[in-house]
């Protein structure tokens, strides 16, 4: 009797563990709906590592998520912003849209100055201004 | 009443110090970041400008019938501007229509503004100095389908040490034939200034 029930304990594990299976992307090349090209990305925090660019001095606002869709063959991006400080925070950012050769698919973007309250989250959208733009890199630039 | 000498000199000093500080500040001018965010004053400023277009430039490039592909012909009329200050609206839509027209999803009519000068241009070329072969001619401009307008407005607060300025911009796309709102956004900003 104890061996049955060590048997089906046994089975029930394999059973999960063959559910939990790493999460896959829909697409190939993209994650979270955003454009990846050959880059491994597994997690959240990769795409957040591949496409945000943290410039000036260090800040306490990070990114948390990007999610991405085609909006009428435009690129259009959702990206959250945190700030974990007890401070209320200044930020700038601008999105650099890139083309398939991987150059500037548009003009530089004017930076755009966000307020962020204490333990606050704000989303920031922009769509590409050209259907050229198949990539794009978030830029945050601390104003502390 | 007469002083003595040395007090006399001394007397002169800070006007001599005065006058070599003026002497040795001198002025620098460099060339800057012109997307960098400029905060001189809160008044309406370049960035201020420059947010504008390029959020009205990306939401009307989503219209539906910009979308449809059909290169719909746009004119563009006042963007009325009723705030206190000095604003030239004109290089806001001057700004909108270069981004729409380098989108290519857009062409451009001329508009009220420009109307002489075309029209001077066309009658200059009907001109005996033209050879008729290459000339324009009238009677070949084309009617724009849509018509750009929109208005800024501002309301300005100010207590003992801080100001704050608000804008919002309209912008709306009108159907010119059956009088119909195709498209309209708003862009709002907040500028506070505090002292000390």
């Amino acid at each position: 009797m104890k061996w049955t029930w060590t048997i089906i304990a046994l089975l029930a594990a394999a059973l999960a563990a063959g559910c939990a299976h790493k999460k896959g992307f829909e697409k190939p090349g993209f994650a979270y709906g955003c454009p990846i090209g050959d880059a491994k990305i597994s997690s959240m925090e990769d795409l957040i590592k591949a496409k945000v660019l943290t410039e000036g001095k260090r800040t306490t606002i990070q990114a948390t998520e990007i999610r991405c869709t085609m909006t009428s063959d435009h690129l259009r991006i959702d990206a959250n912003l945190n700030n974990d400080s007890s401070k209320v925070k200044r930020i700038n950012y601008k999105f650099r849209w890139i083309d398939r050769e991987g150059m500037r698919a548009w003009e530089e973007e004017v930076w755009k100055p966000l307020l962020m309250y204490e333990n606050s989250n704000l989303m920031v959208s922009s769509i590409a201004p050209t259907n050229k733009a198949v990539d794009f890199r978030l830029i945050l630039l601390s104003q502390e | 009443m007469t002083y003595p000498s040395h007090t006399r000199r001394l007397a002169l000093l800070p006007l001599v110090a005065v006058a070599l500080a003026a002497g040795c500040a001198q002025e620098k001018t460099h060339y800057g970041d012109e997307k960098a965010v400029e905060t001189v004053t809160n008044q309406f400023g370049s960035t201020d400008l420059q947010m504008i277009a390029e959020s009205m430039t990306r939401s009307m490039l989503q219209t539906p019938i910009i979308v449809s592909g059909n290169l719909p012909i746009v004119t563009v009329q006042e963007v009325k501007n009723k705030t206190s200050e000095y604003i030239d609206t004109r290089s806001i839509t001057d700004s909108i229509r270069a981004e729409l027209q380098k989108s290519g999803k857009v062409r451009f009519a001329v508009d009220a503004a420009a109307m002489q000068q075309q029209v001077e241009e066309l009658q200059r070329q009907q001109s005996e100095l033209y050879e008729k072969e290459q000339a324009a001619e009238k009677g070949k401009m084309v009617g724009a389908q849509y018509r750009m307008e929109g208005n800024i407005t501002s309301i300005v607060k100010q207590a003992k040490d801080v100001k704050d300025v608000y804008y919002k911009f309209n912008l709306q796309l009108w159907n010119i034939r059956n009088g119909l709102l195709e498209w309209t956004d708003e862009k709002q900003i907040r500028k506070t200034t505090s002292k000390g």
